[in-house]
């Protein structure tokens, strides 16, 4: 340790740092070199991206395509290497440096499959061993994350968490996927787990601004994939209790880069790319306008084309182009390391108007202020501005209206160019502006630690929808929507802790005591103009009629744990805690609530009596826990209140809630059981959970009866049961010297069910065709259907009827695998399914108005006839009355990435004055397979902030191919 | 201790030290963001209510307003379930075209199209919170104040009367029938007749007619004489903010690129009525008098007297205001083919009546008078001719059609009453699916499916938009049904 950094004052010390000048000012004269090479123990391949470092001295780097390395400027005397590698774990080796000499060390790493030593902090008190934990954690790191070809940390974790089911909304700019951990555990609300960025909880809504059609703006959209050090994942149950009455939908947790110790590191990555249509679900107008395909008489010999049927093709869908420019630096010494980085990407998209540009700019930054108190910053800034187009539900949209035969109806036009011209005529603009501020410390002296994290999220969201003056399938006389939304949180997470060992090392023991809080402010302001004079302008106060509204809506949640971790003879943890949580959501005659969790786990492969099977078998650790966490209540649900309109120069009130006083948070309680084993060499690692989890004093938004007067009130009575299982696994095929190939994959299966429902009525959620019943999974599709009243066989009449399907894939997964070839190619590839779930086609709804039956011109499937009592037919049920006839089966698999990685020999880096350089092109978005031929059964219909099971969607537009291409330099 | 386990101390005694700066700093400023106490409800709570120094004044816009949805809602649901109108888009369930197929999910709106259920309810109980509530302890409420606010319960009951097969008035409670909705509607009524120049003289039409319901003629005639002593040309309505509550049939009518409410083509002269979305809905008007006066001497056998009053409403009816309109409405069906709408079709009422000249007016662009209160195709001098019963009936029938266009009253006419909403099925204990008040009442004489709507040609032009006949034949003439069912009250 250098005396004379150490009297530096801090303040000087963290700017001189955020400068990155500070590391060569360590380096000393009284140092030597260690070099060597990490290999597979196995094969003796190299490995590459090794972080290689000593710890405590501010000296690392990482391991080259050859698997070398080289620290500098080493104090002379003994020095601990840590390895890091993903796959394959941490790894020390003491080697003693003499001054002014190279020191040669080889690491010989040997495969950690299931990774039992990884240190996990994500619902448990202090930072613990995953081997401890009694609980299923998923955790993706930086090395995984970097290679993968997306922007938003929704679609990373799609398809790489067991036990989630992660389904995009649509491929316009700003929207996100809808996230679900271990099924649907609640009927009010969204699903989204509730996120932490260095230890700050984010804005997670799905629906920011105004609709635009079935789709929404989601604060996801904008937590970007960028230096993030790692995502841990708790998905409910024991590893989320300690997130109290916020977390039964589990929690996502992201820590940003704070840097690395060593010399100064740039990274400059150059992507470019194209992103191509998804035209697989498009029938284009050769179904919708045939007889506008002719000029002499339709389906005659005469008929001779006249609007190509590849219209939309032609003149809608584009050839989308992308760009994303990213400079970092990295870098630190023993006591202050740093990350500091800027991004800017564009991309124009697949359709008109569906331009997204985004800046980023993001800072993290720790430093060692005494041997035993760190503190942490992390900033991060992050404006997108997005075009989007009308889509989804939206009578102005193009896709919907001219796909299902409505464009002239609804523009009016007199022809199919006209109208496309006035459906693109709308803008939809947003801008969004966020920043995440955290900062926290810790104290750690002998057996005791004290941390602390406070920050901010603060999120602005403006969006201006602008229908102008001739819009005819809007408002013709020129309509202008403004929608501001303003998101801040405030989160405060502190604790205090105490490790115990005995004598003998064999038992130890954790304690940890914390606080959490947040309160969180939402405010819209949203105004309307309708009705313009002029054109060009978008000002609502310009407009003959201004209609406006504002929400506002506050919360405070707050509580505190106490969480025990006994460790015996390392191989059997008890672990137990609790929390106690009160929150103005609460009702008033709820005081506070408390969520206990305990669990084992079981290091089987410790035992003596394990090694006659451990030439196979390497690593077994069982694990089985209890655990309750909470969903809160809406912010002033439980107050009965009045609304007021303005009515003609008066405030004209009239009920808005009717108020409960007992209103409390929803509890679920999961017992979850599992394992998780190495096998041959660690060649085959496997993690097993079975869970069940049930919420009691489910809130169901209950309707009062009508005679009342009142609408609905949020009440704790239902009961929601989900049990299933949850897979992921790993494969090393093949290890030998030139190539590594490995599979890997997850499952989760799940079932849901509405065991009570309190003595309250069913009733329809996210729409009005999924239904809450008892007996039946959250949301089943409850739809008219065909029925015969007389016995003759023949339907003459139609009932509501349940279809026996749901909307939530109640099966998913995926397939990945990565192959390393010739020290220098990475090849990489995920596809990912779904199965289990019905959707509802909306777009062959819309177009039955126009005569024109979708599933019987593409599928072959003839729509339900309809008889009069007498058995004579009448003709096709009218829509309303066989919506089972839109009901499909869902099941879908996507292959949704590939990418291959060269990463340049020395030479060839060195001779571009770059200590590395990578290459890479991707491909995401390759290939569908559905069970039906008319809708991407992932795309979800989104209608507001509330509960969105999905499965639901009118003509929406797939994600894009999207194809990469991309240079990354570090020097 | 050795030298350097105390220097680790003392180290680990200054980071503590600033742990502890550090954390009273968290705390502190932890304290001002975080602090629950400033977490107030934006809303206006039961506790400010009480805070409300003038109550039942305050709550007064709020039934104005409430008697503004459920109006909308009555205009837009019950005429597309008539013969008036029939839907050719999507925003409107194609279902309300076919009487028998509506069930409870069908009328579970609680919007202003086509929520009335729910907007009736909403009206009754908030009036009845302001009668029940506030009134008692608001000793600011004058007797106007009261008075209006039994008016809008009154006026709940009614529409909950006309229109549904029955309702319960109370949480868990057993529905009533119609003629129970009737009596509490006739008791509210009967305590706003005091209020004053407006209310009084509304609540006056309210109550006859109410009575005609209750087939009592002399309550009827009675209330409908004093409404007309006090105001000649009574027109009493409810207007729409644009800004707020717009009035729905608007939207269908002319505002939406669909236009999916197009009349039966004999009607399409007094289409579409409301001409934005402020435009006024008649609640109750002088018209409606004379007609009832005509209906109670029609049964009682006084033919000319009968035919006096509707000559009377005719000429009322044809004095009404009228506004001056281009009409861009295309007059298109749901498959694109064009409806009549061109002035020289002539249109019978049904296969075996007269064509008439005049009843289509030249669309889309056309520019003419429209009627936006009243307006009819009789006229009082053939009124006068007509000799016998059936004839004045049906000229009653056509006129009661013609002249409450748009005003919600035909669907009780043709004698159809809808199902409660499905919520209130689900939610009270008290009521089953298999309840008559869950099923859909529609008479016998009523046709089957959607011909109501229909008529022949579908289309009278070709693909070229040329017209190709201009004889229009609707396929049933629903007056001389109901003038053959002898459906009136007063029966």
């Amino acid at each position: 340790m250098n005396p004379r950094l150490r009297s530096t004052p801090v303040a000087g010390a963290l700017l001189v740092a955020l400068l990155g000048l500070l590391p060569g000012a360590i380096a000393a004269q009284n140092t030597g070199t260690i070099t060597g090479q990490i290999t597979d123990a196995s094969s003796g391949r190299p490995l590459s991206e090794a972080q290689v470092s000593i710890p405590g001295s501010g000296i690392g780097t990482l391991s080259n395509v050859s698997g070398r390395f080289v620290l500098l400027n080493v104090p002379a005397g003994q020095a601990t290497v840590r390895v890091d590698l993903l796959g394959y774990g941490t790894t020390d080796q003491t080697v003693t440096v003499t001054a002014g000499a190279s020191t040669v060390l080889d690491f010989a790493l040997s495969q950690d499959a299931i990774a039992l030593d990884e240190l996990v902090v994500t619902g448990v008190g202090k930072e613990t061993e995953r081997r401890k934990l009694a609980t299923s954690v998923e955790v993706l790191d930086a090395q995984e994350i970097a290679n993968v070809p997306v922007t938003s940390v929704d679609q990373l974790l799609q398809g790489r968490v067991a036990g989630a089911t992660v389904n995009a909304q649509s491929a316009q700019a700003g929207t996100a996927a809808l996230i679900n951990f271990r099924g649907t555990s609640s009927v009010f609300g969204a699903q989204t787990p509730v996120i932490y960025v260095d230890g700050v909880r984010v804005d997670n809504s799905q629906s920011t601004a105004a609709g635009t059609g079935g789709e929404q703006s989601s604060a996801l959209a904008d937590l970007l994939t960028s230096d993030i050090e790692r995502i841990e994942v708790t998905k409910g149950g024991a590893a989320s209790t300690l997130y109290g009455s916020d977390a039964a939908t589990g929690v996502i947790q992201i820590f940003t880069k704070k840097g690395q110790p060593g010399t100064a590191r740039f990274t400059g990555r150059i992507e470019m790319g194209v992103d191509q249509p998804e035209e697989k679900y498009m029938f284009d107008v050769g179904l919708t306008f045939p007889w506008l395909a002719c000029t002499g008489e339709y389906d005659t010999p005469d008929c001779v084309p006249e609007v190509a049927p590849t219209f939309m093709s032609d003149k809608f869908w584009q050839t989308g182009f992308a760009q994303n420019y990213y400079l970092a630096v990295n870098g630190g010494t023993d006591m202050v390391t740093y990350n500091v980085s800027g991004r800017v990407q564009n991309e124009e998209g697949v359709q008109p108007k569906n331009e997204s540009t985004l800046y980023a700019v993001r800072g993290g930054l720790q430093a060692s202020v005494t041997d035993n108190f760190t503190v942490n910053f992390g900033g991060n800034y992050t404006r997108s501005q997005y075009q989007r187009l009308f889509n989804g539900t939206a009578i102005a949209d193009p896709l919907t209206t001219f796909e299902v035969g409505d464009a002239l109806f609804f523009s009016g036009a007199g022809d199919l160019d006209e109208a496309l011209d006035i459906f693109l005529m709308p803008d939809i603009d947003e801008t969004v502006d966020r920043f995440i501020f955290s900062g926290g410390f810790t104290w750690s002296l002998d057996d005791w630690f004290i941390r602390a994290t406070t920050g901010l999220d603060s999120r602005a969201n403006k969006q201006r929808v602008l229908e102008p003056i001739g819009f005819t399938p809007g408002e013709p006389t020129g309509q202008s929507t403004r929608y501001d939304r303003t998101f801040s949180s405030f989160s405060l997470d502190a604790a205090a802790g105490w490790s115990w060992q005995s004598l003998s090392g064999d038992w130890s023991n954790d304690l940890a005591v914390g606080v959490q809080g947040f309160r969180d402010n939402t405010t819209v302001i949203s105004s309307t103009g309708t009705g313009y004079a002029l054109p060009g302008t978008p000002a609502f106060d310009e407009a003959s009629t201004i209609t406006s509204f504002e929400i506002n809506e506050e919360v405070f949640t707050g509580g505190i744990y106490v969480d025990e971790t006994f460790d015996m003879w390392r191989k059997l943890t008890l672990t137990a805690g609790v929390r106690f949580d009160g929150s103005t959501a609460f009702g008033d005659d709820v005081s506070y609530e408390v969520y206990p969790k305990a669990g084992v786990s079981y290091l089987m492969s410790q035992e003596d009596f394990f090694d006659g099977v451990s030439g196979w078998w390497n690593q077994f650790k069982l694990r089985a826990a209890y655990g309750e966490t909470g969903k809160p209540p809406t912010p002033f649900d439980k107050d009965r209140s009045f609304s007021a309109v303005s009515f003609r120069g008066e405030s004209a009130p009239r009920f808005d809630n009717p108020g409960n006083e007992d209103l409390r948070p929803e509890r679920t309680s999961t017992i979850e059981v599992g394992f998780d084993a190495s096998f041959w060499d660690n060649r085959l690692g496997l993690d097993f959970t079975w869970y069940d989890a049930t919420t009691q004093d489910a809130l169901f938004f209950v309707p009062e009866q009508p005679v009342t007067g009142q609408g609905t009130q949020l009440r704790n009575v239902g009961e929601i049961n989900n049990t299933g299982i949850e897979i992921a696994w790993n494969l090393q095929v093949l290890n030998r010297q030139s190539i590594a190939w490995s599979l890997g994959g997850t499952f989760q299966m799940v079932d849901n069910e509405v065991v009570d429902m309190g003595g309250a009525a069913d009733f329809s959620v996210d729409g009005s065709q999924k239904r809450v019943s008892e007996g039946k999974p959250v949301g089943s599709w409850y739809v008219s259907t065909p029925i015969d009243t007389n016995g003759d066989g023949l339907n003459d009449s139609s009932e509501l009827q349940f279809t026996g399907g749901q909307p939530v894939p109640d099966q998913s997964g995926s397939f990945n695998t990565s192959i390393r070839f010739l020290n220098n190619w990475t090849f990489t590839s995920l596809a990912d399914f779904a199965m289990g779930h019905e959707v509802f086609d909306w777009g062959s709804v819309w177009s039955t108005f126009n005569g024109i039956y979708r599933r019987e011109e593409i599928e072959n499937v003839d729509f339900p006839r309809r008889y009069d009592l007498d058995g004579n037919e009448i003709g096709r049920y009218s829509q309303s009355q066989a919506r089972s006839a839109f009901v499909y089966k869902g099941d879908w698999f996507k292959w949704r990435e590939v990418t291959l990685s060269y990463t340049m020999p020395e030479s060839w880096a060195t001779a571009l004055r770059s200590d590395r350089g990578r290459i890479y092109g991707s491909i995401r978005n390759i290939m569908i397979w559905s069970d039906n031929a008319l809708i991407d059964a992932e795309l979800n219909g989104l209608s507001g902030d509330g509960i969105a099971l999905g499965s639901e969607s009118s003509i929406t537009a797939s994600a894009p191919r999207r194809f990469r291409f991309g240079l990354e330099f570090v020097f | 201790m050795n030298t350097t386990q105390k220097i680790g101390r003392l180290r680990g005694r200054r980071g503590f030290v600033l742990a502890l700066v550090f954390a009273t700093g968290f705390g502190l400023s932890a304290c001002s963001f975080l602090d629950p106490t400033n977490v107030e409800n934006p809303r206006t709570t039961a506790d400010d209510l009480a805070d409300t120094p003038d109550p039942v004044a305050a709550l007064l816009p709020g039934l104005r307003a409430q008697f503004a949805r459920a109006t909308s809602a009555q205009t837009v649901l019950t005429e597309v379930v008539t013969d008036n109108y029939s839907i050719h888009g999507t925003g409107l369930s194609k279902t309300y075209d076919t009487p028998r197929d509506i069930g409870p999910s069908s009328v579970n709106s609680t919007g202003t199209a086509t929520g009335l259920y729910w907007n009736s309810q909403e009206l009754r109980a908030l009036s009845e919170f302001v009668i029940e509530d506030l009134v008692p302890v608001d000793e600011t409420a004058t007797a106007e104040d009261v008075a209006e606010a039994f008016y809008y319960r009154g006026m709940a009951h009614l529409l909950l009367a006309e229109n549904f097969v029955g309702a319960p008035v109370e949480e868990d409670g057993e529905p009533i029938t119609p003629d129970q909705l009737l009596d509490l509607a006739i008791t509210d009524f009967q305590a706003a007749i005091n209020g004053g120049p407006v209310i009084g003289v509304a609540a006056q039409a309210a109550l006859a007619r109410a009575y005609r319901w209750k087939g009592d003629r002399n309550a009827s005639s009675a209330a409908a004489n004093a409404a007309l002593s006090a105001a000649p040309d009574m027109l009493w309505i409810r207007t729409f903010d644009a800004n707020s509550i717009s009035q729905q049939a608007y939207f269908f009518l002319v505002n939406r690129a669909l236009q999916e409410m197009q009349p039966l083509p004999r009607l399409d002269f007094l289409d579409p009525k409301y001409l934005d979305r402020e435009s006024a809905i008649a609640i109750a008007k002088a018209e409606e008098m004379y007609l009832i006066l005509a209906e109670i001497n029609l049964v009682g056998g006084s033919l000319d007297v009968g035919k006096g009053h509707l000559a009377t409403a005719i000429s009322l009816a044809n004095d009404r205001v009228r506004v001056e309109f281009t009409d861009f409405d295309q007059r298109l069906n749901a498959d694109l083919s064009i409806r009549p709408r061109d002035a020289s079709i002539k249109i019978r009422a049904d296969a075996s009546s007269p064509f008439l000249s005049g009843l289509v007016l030249d669309r889309p662009g056309g520019t003419y008078n429209q009627m936006v209160f009243s307006g009819t195709s009789l006229d009082p001098d053939s009124i006068q001719g007509l000799t016998s019963a059936d004839e004045v009936w049906h000229a009653f029938w056509l006129a009661r059609q013609e002249i409450l266009f748009l005003e919600g009253r035909r669907m009780a006419d043709l004698g159809i009453r809808l199902p409660i909403m499905l919520r209130e099925i689900d939610a009270n204990p008290n009521i089953e699916m298999s309840d008559p008040v869950a099923q859909v009442f529609v008479p016998t004489y009523i046709p089957q499916f959607d011909e109501m709507d229909l008529f022949t040609p579908a289309s009278p032009y070709d693909a070229g938009e040329n017209l190709i006949t201009d004889e229009v034949t609707m396929m049933h003439d629903m007056n001389k049904i109901l003038a053959a069912n002898n459906v009136s009250p007063f029966r």
